[in-house]
Formats: C-alpha cells, sequence, structure tokens
C-alpha cells in the first residue's frame, strides 16, 4: 500500500513537463527521470569506527554545554554541510562543497548512525551544499549552478538508481558567467507556504557596482523562491551578501537567516548577521552596508537607494553565522521552544579566531532576540580549530545534530534532567 | 609509486635550481593567517582552497602578486594579498615551496587528459616551474578556474587558450582526473 502511494505520486511528476522537459540534463539524469538503471551499483561506504571516529570523541570531551545537555558522535560524515532530516525519521541527507551528497541512516535508532553512504552515486555534482524535505518526503538539493528534486527520497535512496528530475536545470539557477566557488554554498528550505526557498550569495567580498542590475535580476547576494514544480521563481529578498542559513519562524511563519559579512575592514568590524524579514522583497544592506550599520569603503558616502532592514543580531564579527534551525522539540526545557540554534563556523581571518560554536538565540514576545553561545570549545589554546560547525538540523525524538565539515563529522546534543 | 617518485624528483630539482628567495621560517610565521584554509603545511582545510605546499615559490608569488593588484580576483584572498608586502609575499611563498607535494596515482594512465599532461603531469605534479600542482585538488576548484580561463575572469598566456576550447564536461572530466589522484605534503 505504501509503495503504491508513493509510485502514484511519482507518476504525477512525470506526467508534469516543468519537469521532465529541460535542456542539457545529463545522460544519467535523463535515466533517473525515466526510471531507467544507469549501471552504477557501488555504494562509498563511510568507516564509523577506528581511530578517525576515536579522535572525534576525544575532542567532543572538551566540548562545554548547559547542565542537562551532551553531545556525542552521531556520524562520520566527510566534508559535512547542510543537513535535511527525513519528515519520516528514516535517514538525514547531508551536503558537501564538493561533488557528494551522504545519507546518514540509524537503522536501530540507538540514536547514533550505523550507516553513512553517498547519496545517487550516478549523478555528478557541483557542490551539493544544500539538501532540503517537504513534508511529503521530496528531496531537493541545490548546488552551484543547478536545483534537483528526488520524489519519495527516504524510499528510493537504498538503491544506487534513485528517481532524480531537474526542478533548476543545469545553468539556469544564475548565469554561467556569474558562478564562483567561494559563496556558492547555496542552502534551501520549505517555507509554511509551501514554497521553495533557495539562497544565493554573491560571489565578491563587496559587490561591484557593475554587477548590482545582474544580482537584483536573479536574486544573487539575496533569496529566491518558487513553487515547488519550479514555476513561479521570484527574488524574495536582497541585499544579502552570502547567507548559508535561513529557516521560517514556527509561529509567526517569518524568514530568518544568517548572513556573513564583509571581510578587510578589522578584526571587530563589521558584525555578522542574524536577521528577520517580515514581507517579499525587503532590502538588508549589502553593498552599501557591510555588516549590521557600519558602510563599506567601496560605497562610503553613497546615497542608499533603498530601505534597509537592519539586523535582528549583530554578531560578533568574522564568526561566519552558518546553518540555523528553529527549535520545535519537546525533549529540550521550555525556554528553547523556538528559540534558534545556529552554527558559528569561525573566522579566517581575525587575529585572535573567534566562532567554531553552537549558538541559541531566545525571541522575546516582542519579538526581540538575544543570541548566546550553547556549544563551544572547538579552538584549542593554540588558536587551531578542532572542529568547525556548519550546520544544525533537530531530529524527531527532540535531540538536534550538528555537521562539522573539518572534522567530518555530525554530532548529536540530547539533554535529560 | 614510480610515478609518486618522479614527482619527488622533480620537486627536488626544482628547489635545488632555484632556490627560493624569500625566508621560509619568517615565511612561516606569516602562514599563521593562511592555515585555517589552506593549513599549515600548505595541505588545504576547505574545500574551496587548493593544496599549495610543495608548489614552487615563483608560481606562489606570482599568484600573491597577482591578487594583490587585482590581476586576479578571489573574494578572500584579494583582501589577504592586498596587506602583504613584496617581502612577505617571498618569505610566504619560500614557506609553502619547502614542503614536498608527492602523488600517488591509481588509476590507469592513459586516461590522463591530454590537455593538461605536458604542464602539469600525469599526475598531477607540474613538470615546469610555471605551473601549479594539481594533484589532490578538490575536483570543483580545477573545474572553477579552468571556467575562469574560459571567460576571461582569470587569464594566462597558455591556459587561456586551452581552456578556452574546453566543453563544460571535458573541464569536469580533467578536474576530476586529478581530483582522484593521491596527494601527500610532508615537511623535510
Amino acid at each position: 500500500m505504501k509503495n503504491l502511494i508513493l509510485m502514484t505520486a511519482v507518476g504525477a511528476l512525470i506526467t508534469s513537463s516543468a519537469l521532465a522537459q529541460s535542456a542539457n540534463v545529463p545522460s544519467n539524469l535523463e535515466k533517473l527521470s525515466g526510471f531507467k538503471t544507469t549501471g552504477v551499483t557501488d555504494f562509498t561506504f563511510i568507516e564509523q569506527s577506528g581511530d578517525y571516529a576515536d579522535g572525534i570523541k576525544r575532542t567532543l570531551e572538551r566540548i562545554t554545554l548547559p547542565d542537562g545537555f551532551k553531545i556525542e558522535l552521531y556520524a562520520v560524515v566527510p566534508d559535512a554541510r547542510h543537513m535535511a532530516v527525513g519528515p519520516q525519521g528514516i535517514v538525514t541527507i547531508v551536503g558537501t562543497r564538493k561533488d557528494k551528497v551522504w545519507s546518514v541512516t540509524d537503522r536501530n535508532k540507538d540514536r547514533v548512525a550505523d550507516e553513512v553512504k553517498d547519496f545517487a552515486p550516478s549523478l555528478t555534482f557541483s557542490i551539493p551544499n544544500g539538501p532540503c524535505f517537504s513534508k511529503d518526503g521530496f528531496l531537493y538539493i541545490a548546488e552551484q549552478n543547478r536545483v534537483l528534486l528526488f520524489p519519495a527520497a527516504e524510499f528510493f535512496y537504498e538503491s544506487p538508481d534513485v528517481a532524480a528530475f531537474n526542478l533548476v536545470a543545469q545553468g539556469e539557477l544564475i548565469p554561467a558567467e556569474q558562478e564562483s566557488f567561494n559563496h556558492t554554498a547555496r542552502v534551501c528550505k520549505l517555507g509554511p507556504d509551501g514554497k521553495i526557498y533557495i539562497s544565493l550569495g554573491q560571489p565578491f567580498n563587496v559587490a561591484p557596482p557593475e554587477n548590482l542590475e545582474v544580482n537584483t535580476e536573479w536574486g544573487i547576494g539575496g533569496m529566491i523562491r518558487m513553487n515547488t514544480d519550479g514555476t513561479g521563481r521570484e527574488v524574495y529578498t536582497y541585499g544579502i551578501r552570502n547567507s548559508v542559513g535561513h529557516d521560517f519562524h514556527p509561529a509567526t511563519g517569518d524568514l530568518w537567516f544568517t548572513d556573513n559579512q564583509v571581510d578587510g575592514m578589522g578584526d571587530d568590524i563589521p558584525p555578522g548577521e542574524l536577521n528577520h524579514q517580515t514581507a517579499m522583497g525587503q532590502h538588508f544592506g549589502h553593498p552599501w552596508y557591510g555588516g549590521g550599520d557600519t558602510r563599506t569603503n567601496e560605497y562610503a558616502g553613497q546615497e542608499v537607494p533603498v530601505d534597509v532592514i537592519m539586523p535582528a543580531v549583530d554578531t560578533i564579527a568574522h564568526a561566519a553565522d552558518l546553518g540555523m534551525t528553529f527549535y520545535t522539540g519537546k525533549q529540550f526545557p521550555a525556554e528553547y521552544k523556538n528559540a534558534i540554534f545556529s552554527a558559528q563556523h569561525g573566522s579566517w581571518n581575525r587575529t585572535t579566531p573567534v566562532g567554531a560554536r553552537v549558538m541559541v538565540t531566545i525571541i522575546d514576545d516582542e519579538g526581540n532576540a538575544t543570541m548566546k553561545p550553547f556549544a563551544e570549545g572547538w579552538i584549542d589554546e593554540n588558536g587551531e580549530y578542532l572542529g568547525r560547525p556548519v550546520d544544525v538540523a533537530q531530529l524527531r525524538d527532540g535531540s538536534i545534530l550538528v555537521s562539522d565539515d573539518l572534522a567530518g563529522a555530525i554530532y548529536r546534543i540530547s539533554y535529560s534532567k | 609509486m614510480l610515478l609518486g617518485l618522479g614527482g619527488l624528483l622533480l620537486a627536488g630539482t626544482a628547489l635545488a635550481d632555484e632556490p627560493a628567495m624569500g625566508d621560509p621560517v619568517a615565511g612561516k610565521k606569516i602562514a599563521g593567517q593562511c592555515r585555517t584554509c589552506h593549513g599549515i603545511d600548505g595541505y588545504a582545510k576547505i574545500p574551496i582552497a587548493p593544496h599549495i605546499g610543495g608548489e614552487p615559490a615563483s608560481y606562489l608569488r606570482n599568484q600573491l602578486t597577482a591578487f594583490r593588484d587585482g590581476t586576479r580576483t578571489h573574494e578572500m584572498m584579494s583582501v589577504v594579498a592586498k596587506m602583504l608586502t613584496d617581502e612577505q609575499i617571498e618569505d610566504v611563498a619560500a614557506w609553502y615551496a619547502y614542503p614536498i607535494a608527492m602523488a600517488t596515482l591509481t588509476a590507469d594512465p592513459s586516461g590522463a587528459p591530454e590537455a593538461c599532461t605536458a604542464c602539469h603531469g600525469v599526475d598531477g605534479i607540474a613538470l615546469i616551474e610555471e605551473a601549479p600542482n594539481l594533484t589532490g585538488e578538490t575536483n570543483i576548484y580545477i573545474d572553477t578556474q579552468l571556467k575562469a580561463f574560459r571567460l576571461g575572469k582569470r587569464t594566462h598566456e597558455v591556459m587561456s587558450a586551452v581552456a578556452a576550447d574546453m566543453t563544460d564536461a571535458e573541464i569536469r572530466a580533467a578536474a576530476d582526473w586529478y581530483a582522484d589522484v593521491k596527494l601527500e605534503i610532508t615537511v623535510p
């Protein structure tokens, strides 16, 4: 019965011409779109125990958390970036900034993953950083310049040949000449309106004037949204430098997002940002502002031609606030209900490194947000990183997962009285 | 294994023929601001950064100077290079040229991309001073650079012409080839 429902859902998809017909379809994607086999049968499996895992566990002994919380190794996942937990709780899909997507399975539900293997190994991915699930089990993966759609991914992922379709075909997310490697870690999430929201970082430290028109048109240095059949694309957010994390408030439905700010202005300015958007089309200040109310040198003294929304939280400069999720679980104490858990990747160009920690942001009844450290200790006494958190996701039991692309791992943080 | 040794010998020869002008000890201190991305020994810590340990000092100097002068641009490197003096560039180039890069190729060498091997070697250890090693670089890094040459965002008298004729698929195949070769960087 379950299979029948799945196949019906997939059948409905195939008849959608927007998905089935697209230019420049790589051959294996074409085969998978037609439910054919590709001949690729080999998975890459990642060893989950041994010296490497033990080294990560030793690092975790240094990590400090509020009373009652503990952090443990959940999975060894090379280059682990943004995560999407399947709505049935069967699999967690993990993106990378390389060419692999990983599927992480905890088969015996002891809250430690038993199996990590590559997802859809017959497909050629380019920076598949951003996976996201819809409530009905459709997996989307936002890449450098493409968005793929995998119906019933929690059902199909056990096979190398997983049904796959274009949501945005190769070369249609942004113009090819705007492609870059840096600032190309795309994040996607499904909004309360059922549309998919995708962040598009702009590739410069400060966006140059000659790019502003193309950026505005395509939503580069912004956030776009579209229907889940690929139609109705529009720019939802402007004036972002490089956002690598967003989510929707569980009660208000508002979009909140982090944004990484300008480098080269000193150790302590400009601040990083956590932003709160309340309406489509709002502008968050880049490139006239370099973070918070700090003006960029490149646009100093120029009149700002747009109304700018200032951040909900100014974060410590250069800490690199990345992935975030609202907490809706029941496991953590009541103060964390609807709080934001977010990751700071850690600075790369600050005299003394900051970040490399998990933050929590409490939002009061008036909407005022206060951010504080939640889990820290990944910077050692020599200023060297032992890990660099990237994203936070919630499991169905109310614990949270934290990905780390330096250690190549996913941690689980749980609470008990 | 034979190819790996070949790379080792070549790297040694390059160092002996043209000693770096800079001071590697001073350069190692400057490398404190490079290591979060490139690693202190030049084995990169993040995918967007290339492995630079064991590259020819002249290549490293030329790239840092190009970032500083704006003839090559990158969101992070343009910011970093702007703050370096000529002497600091020589020193940090000397430091990162000091380690030895060694390749271990397991694939059939006949699959190597023909357009690249004369300068970058079959295993990605460069055969000429002017070319960087490509061994073990993230495929997307190589892919991005080839597309930048093709678009004219990055220019080089040889590479601009080579990349101009490559298709997306050929670029990805060349990138995948070198990305799959195992790289080891050792500090003598």
